[in-house]
């Protein structure tokens, strides 16, 4: 009687312990997956093509008519007044300053997005 | 009757054992929820830190590039103006100028097309010739764009 006491005794702790022992544990982890970079190369620069300015006067008209059709060029001149040339000067200026501004804007983006070149893979 | 002593006693003891064993279990059990409480704790400190690093990061990015920008608003402020007086410099007049010195300023005129031209290839991102690079000078300079074209000019006082 003593000894069935007993057994049942230790068959109930090892009935209440039993599951706790080898119990495997959930690991719950994330693993952030970053954006792909855009990556676009910069814009290909500008190569321009060279132009000649004719100076016209109301002495030189004649002669310079004459070199041009010497020259087998079409003896006509679109022409601008000293006063316009400035403002025709200043106003390719402002479109090599916004040229320039929107490049650099565009590289502080980059840079700042996709950080520095030799950083990038 | 010492048997029912002896029997009370052991299912007492049985009883003792078997408590103490499941206050065992659940100590390891609160354990465990504590460490990985803990561990939750110490990781979230941890990537709050890195989070607050990469804010500092980008801030310091930030104040850096609109500097930069204000820097490049300012040459383009002085570079408008420095046409300007090349214009207008000792009351200059380039109409009668070009009356009197027809091909002189032809030449000039040209020249400065030229010059405007590639401080626009410049601006569009094209390479700076080992010439642009070099130039310290004033008559070795771009005097369209010297802060574009001529990163090593530093201009007189």
């Amino acid at each position: 009687m003593y000894h069935i006491n007993k057994i049942i005794a230790l068959a109930i702790i090892i009935l209440l312990t039993g599951c706790s022992i080898g119990e495997k544990k959930i690991k719950i982890f994330s693993i952030e997956k970053p954006r792909e970079k855009l990556d676009y190369p910069m814009p290909t620069a500008l190569e321009l093509e060279e132009l000649k300015w004719i100076i016209i006067t109301s002495e030189n008209a004649k002669e310079v008519f004459k070199k041009l059709e010497e020259a087998g060029i079409d003896p006509v001149l679109f022409g601008i007044t000293d006063k316009d040339y400035q403002v025709l000067a200043r106003n390719f200026a402002q479109i090599r300053q916004k040229l320039q501004e929107t490049n650099n804007l565009l590289e502080e983006y980059k840079k700042y997005y996709e950080g520095p070149e030799e950083n990038k893979q | 009757m010492f048997g029912q002593i002896k029997m009370i006693f052991t299912v007492l003891l049985i009883a003792g054992i078997a408590g103490a064993g499941m206050y065992v279990m659940k100590l390891r059990s609160d354990n465990a929820i504590l460490k990985a409480n803990q561990s939750k704790l110490e990781s979230a400190i941890t990537e709050q830190n890195k989070v607050l690093e990469q804010q500092k990061e980008d801030f310091t990015a930030i104040l850096e590039s609109n500097k930069k920008l204000n820097v490049l608003i300012n040459t383009f402020k002085k570079d408008l103006e420095d046409l300007d007086k090349r214009f207008t410099k000792k009351n200059r007049d380039i109409g009668k100028l070009a009356i009197d010195r027809t091909e002189a300023i032809e030449r000039i005129i040209n020249k400065g097309g030229k010059n405007a031209a590639r401080c626009i290839e410049l601006a569009s991102g094209a390479e700076h010739t080992e010439a642009e690079l070099k130039a310290t000078l004033k008559s070795e300079i771009n005097p369209e764009c010297p802060s574009l074209a001529n990163p090593n000019y530093v201009p007189y006082q």
